[in-house]
Parts: C-alpha cells; structure tokens; sequence
C-alpha cells in the first residue's frame, strides 16, 4: 500500500478522488477533523433505533411479566397491569439499549478496537490526528499511483508492504 | 477573576482570532501531556488534590463507620426518616444535569459556543453523577444488598416494585450514569487518538492508545462517528429532562404533605438547570486562567452562561410561587400547616436562604456588566449551589417533620456523621474531577478544529 501526505485537505481529497475516479483505486483519507462536505450515512443510527426497541419492549415486557404473572400484588387495589407506571422504566431503558447500540454498533462498523494496523507503519500517520493530511491508496498500479499523488503535491510518499 | 467588561471586541468571539487549529491542539496536548511550559503539574492542582484527598478521606471513615455500625449513627428517625442520604443524592444528580444540557441539548441547537465549555461540562458531570449514585446505596439499610433494586431472576421469586418511583430511580440513575459515560468516552475518542500520536513519553503512548481503541481519523470513521454522536446528542437531552423528573416524581409519587404535587417532575428539572449551569460556571471561571483557556473560553461564554443562570433561576422562581400558589389554593389543612411551618417555624432560615441565593441574587446578572464580572458570577454560582442544597433540605424535612398527624411530628439534626459523609462526597468530586484535568484534555479538540475550520 502506498502512504501520501499532503500539506492541505483540499490537495488530499482532489488527490482522492481523481485516483478513484480515474484508476479505480481503494483509497482511504485521514485526517484530524471529519472533511468539510463529508456525506455522513451510516447504518449505526439504525442500530440504534433497534437496541432503543429492544430496550423499550424488553422493560415492558418484563414488567408486564413480572407485576402480572410471576409476582402479582394487589396494592391499593390498583390494578397488576398498570402500563402508565411502566413507562419511566422503559424508555430509560430504551435510551439505554439505544446508547449501548450506537457504541457498539460504531464500533463493529469501523472495526475498532484496532490497536495495530499496517499503516502504523508509515510515518506520515503518526501526524494524522495532529493535523496531517494522509492518504492511504491499497491497490493499483504503483507507478501510476505515485505520479497522481506527486502531481498533487504530495510532500511525502511511502510505500508500506504489509 | 478581574472584570473583563471592558474588553470591548472579545467580548463577542467564541475564541480568540490568532487560534488556529494547530495552536489548539499543541496548547492542550501540552497541558495534558505534561510538555513544556505545561510540563509541571502546578501547585494549585497539588493543592487541591492534597484537601480533596483529605475531604474523600473524612468521607471513606464515615462511610466504613456507616457499614459498620449501621443507619442508627444518622440523625433519621422517624417521622424524618430521609436525611442528608437523600437530600445529597438529588443535589449531586442535579448539579450533574449541566453538562447534559450543554453538551447534548445546545448540540442540537447547532449552538457554536458549546464546542469550548462541553468536554469541561461533561467531566463535571461524570464526576457529580458518580456521587449521586453512591447515596442512594448507602442510604440502604443493608447496602449489601443494593443489588436487590435489579430485576433479576432469583430463587426468591422476587420481583422490584415497578409501580414506585423509587424503582424509577433506580433504572434513571442507572441509565444516567451509564449513557453519560458513553457519551462521554464517545466525544473523547479522537482526542484520545489526538493525544497518543502527539505523546512522547511511553507510558503515555500506551495509556492513550489503548483508550483511543485505534482511531485513526479516517474517512470511514468519521462518516460514522458524527451521525452516531448525533443520534447519541439526540437521546441524552430527553434522558436528562426525566431523570430529573423521575426524582420530583420520587417525591410526588408519596402522599406527603408539600410533595404530592404535578408540578415537581418540571421543578426539579428547573433546579437541575440552575445548578447544572452554576456548576459550570464555577468551575470555568477559575480554570480560564489556571490552564490558559483564555482563547477558547471567553468572556462572550461566561455572558451566554450567565444568561442561561437567570434564566433557569426565573424558572425556578416561578416553581416557587407555584408551590406558594397550590398550597394556598388547595384544599388541604395540613399542606398549609407545613407551609407555614416552612415560612416561620424551625426551618424557616433554611426557606429564606433557598430564596435568597437560588432567586434574589442571581437577579444581578441582568446586567451584562455584572455577568462579566467574574468574581461577582463566580460568587453567585457558589451561592445557588448553596442555595440548591437548601432548598433539597427544606423540600424533604420541612415536609417530613410536619406530616398530616399532628402526633407525627418531629425535627432532624444531621450527625457529625452525615456532615462528613457530604464533606466526603465533595472530596470524591474533587478528586475525580481533578484526575481528569490533568489526564484528559479538558477541550473537545477534534470539534474546535471543525469550527476553526481552515484558520491557519
């Protein structure tokens, strides 16, 4: 793989993107801050929605399950089914599957934890979360790739062998 | 804590033109990496964790004598059988609340001047709710068996109480502490990565590598990240508004006079506000010049909290005349009885106090030059917290001690114990709160370099 940084962001994505649009190439971007423009899909959110249903009807249910048929008690003569009461529990446990789905739905997603990667090997990366601009281009041919990050400017270029 | 009103043009920047993002990211890497002219812990923090550390020492004494010897060495009785166990809980779970609302809350409102206070306002929150939670476990009879409060199976065919408040509680609390730390750990993440690929010392490599999970900054984790931070922004505002209700509602829920109210699931989460935000800015005022925040907390912050100060102590004032209001309107004798007894019986300093510090004062910060003034600000903060304290022990031993049985009637005097128990309480804040600013960076840098955006 064939590690490049770049002075500017712009000069890295417009690198990017000619490299995925030209040679088809898998190329990934670093950078400290998310890119400007960046299109923000993700499927955690989703994620989310079904940990914050899970939390909300597994509360329920289990006090409906619990107040109705494990451990009925007649309180006042209020009834065992009393949904109203059930609620506080339930949506504080959906926020809770919720919270709990989106951090490890993120982390499943982006595959993390990763505490070694090949691309520690370059030193271009360790100034990434300082304000670096790095692009990391996985496939292609070399030469070609080389001449496309030095047309944009590239300041350095490694080649890592994982 | 000089009077910055004359500070003419800073007065209306969020953070000060010559910063950029890399002079963010070496100004706080180096506070909290230790390098530099930063490189030295200051005597303050010595200070401070030498008398925290001995506050949370008075609190591990108290407590090891607690579950030793058992409640009897509190001054609860009957009728006043919630003391200072309580009354401690819903102050801390409340002064929690500030981070929430500015990180979660006025993330949603796209409010850009959130970006410097949140990380701060979150640690605070870390910190305060960790004390509140221990209350509520401690004022257990048995605190062995605090474990009972989860519904689990279990061979006595026991289930938890799903129809009380106190059950409530427990799973708010719960879901309070958790979520905050999540979102908490969440925020931080790319600072953390920040500070392992900035560390030299390698310790510090380890200790923020392993934390930091492997974060590299790239386009894929950042696609993700920001729509789950906010989704996660988008859950915690609603947590944080019923949690605090779900504590008025420990109180509404019980037929005791002065607390069967509609109104106190809003009141609390008023006092929640107030406090939240006087915790906040008790501690931004102090810390601007001890770590060189200057640039990126300014004083058109300190103006926007103070703001938000009187807002939420308005609010509370208005809770207050409610509570005047529905006493005096309803129906019952002994709701009036109480109330009066608040006004002018034994208590009665206690009430005054609560209007005086959460009401009355912080009135000045209708003038901008008065939110300005640090030390007034600073002064009125530590007043409404003291304020919010009293007000929790008017609420839950005015109400206690004059029930709706005349032969009910009592009074309370905390222990010695339970004065060291809320001495060690504070110590445990300290202590923690102090841990992080040393070890974490008390700015959210990857959202400054956003704003900043392409200042170079």
């Amino acid at each position: 793989m064939i590690v490049a940084a770049f002075a500017t962001e712009n000069a890295l994505h417009e690198a990017a993107a000619e490299l995925r649009r030209d040679r088809a190439c898998r190329v990934e971007t670093y950078g400290a801050a998310p890119p400007p423009g960046m299109v923000t899909s993700s499927i955690v959110p989703l994620l989310m929605l079904g940990g914050g249903m899970a939390g909300a009807v597994g509360g329920f249910g289990m006090q409906v399950y619990a107040t109705t048929l494990s451990y009925p008690q007649d309180i006042g003569g209020r009834p065992a089914f009393s949904w109203p009461a059930y609620i506080p529990a339930s949506f504080e446990l959906a926020v809770m599957g919720a919270m709990l789905a989106g951090i490890i739905g993120y982390f499943m997603t982006v595959r993390l934890p990763r505490l070694y990667d090949p691309v520690d090997e370059a030193g271009a990366m360790h100034a990434v979360m300082t304000g670096g601009h790095v692009a990391v281009v996985r496939d292609g041919d070399i030469g070609e790739v080389m001449n496309t990050l030095t047309r944009h400017g590239a300041l350095t270029i490694e080649e890592i062998r994982p | 804590m000089k009077a910055e009103a004359g500070a003419g043009v800073e007065d209306d920047i969020l953070v000060f033109p010559a910063e950029t993002p890399h002079s963010l990211t070496e100004h706080i890497c180096a506070t909290t990496l230790h390098e530099g002219e930063a490189g030295w812990t200051p005597l303050w923090w010595w200070l401070g964790l030498g008398f925290a550390l001995s506050l949370l020492g008075m609190g591990i004494i108290s407590v090891a004598w607690l579950f030793y010897a058992g409640l009897g060495i509190w001054g609860i009785d009957w009728p006043v059988a919630w003391g200072f166990d309580i009354l401690n809980y819903v102050w801390w779970i409340a002064i929690a609340s500030g981070g929430t609302f500015i990180s979660a809350l006025f993330f949603l409102l796209r409010a850009r001047w959130r970006t410097s206070l949140n990380r701060l306002a979150e640690s605070l929150t870390l910190c305060a709710a960790l004390c509140a939670a221990i209350f509520p476990i401690l004022h257990l009879g048995r605190p062995r068996f605090f474990y009972w409060l989860f519904p689990y199976p279990n061979t006595m065919g026991l289930w938890a109480q799903f129809r009380s408040p106190l059950v409530w509680d427990f799973f708010a609390i719960l879901a309070y502490v958790l979520c905050s730390i999540v979102f908490w750990y969440f925020g931080l993440l790319p600072d953390l990565a920040t500070l392992r690929d900035r560390a030299q010392r390698r310790w510090q490599q380890v200790f923020y590598g392993v934390l930091a999970l492997g974060f590299r900054g790239s386009g894929r984790q950042w696609r993700h990240y920001q729509p789950v931070y906010g989704v996660m922004a988008a859950l915690m505002a609603p947590l944080v508004v019923s949690v605090h209700s779900i504590v008025g509602m420990d109180f509404a829920g019980g037929a005791t006079t002065g607390w069967h109210s509609t109104q106190f699931p809003p009141f609390f989460v008023f006092g929640a506000a107030l406090s939240g935000f006087a915790i906040v800015l008790l501690a931004v005022i102090p810390l601007r010049p001890a770590m060189g925040l200057q640039p990126y907390i300014t004083p058109r912050h300190l103006n926007i909290l103070g703001c938000l100060l009187l807002t939420s102590s308005l609010c509370m004032a208005y809770a207050y005349v409610m509570d005047v209001f529905s006493t005096y309107y309803g129906p019952d004798p002994a709701d009036r009885i109480m109330f009066a007894f608040r006004l002018h019986g034994l208590y009665a300093p206690i009430y005054w106090g609560t209007i005086v510090l959460n009401i009355v004062f912080p009135q000045l910060l209708w003038w901008r030059a008065i939110r300005l003034n640090q030390l007034v600000v600073w002064l009125v903060c530590l007043g409404v917290l003291v304020g919010m304290w009293l007000e929790r022990f008017q609420i839950i031993v005015s109400s206690l001690a004059r029930t709706q049985l005349p032969s009910a009637w009592g009074q309370y005097t905390p222990t010695v114990w339970e004065w060291s128990l809320l001495c060690g309480s504070i110590g445990l804040f300290l202590t923690t709160f102090l841990l992080l600013l040393r070890f974490m960076p008390m700015l959210a840098m990857a959202e400054m370099r956003t704003m900043l955006g392409n200042r170079s």
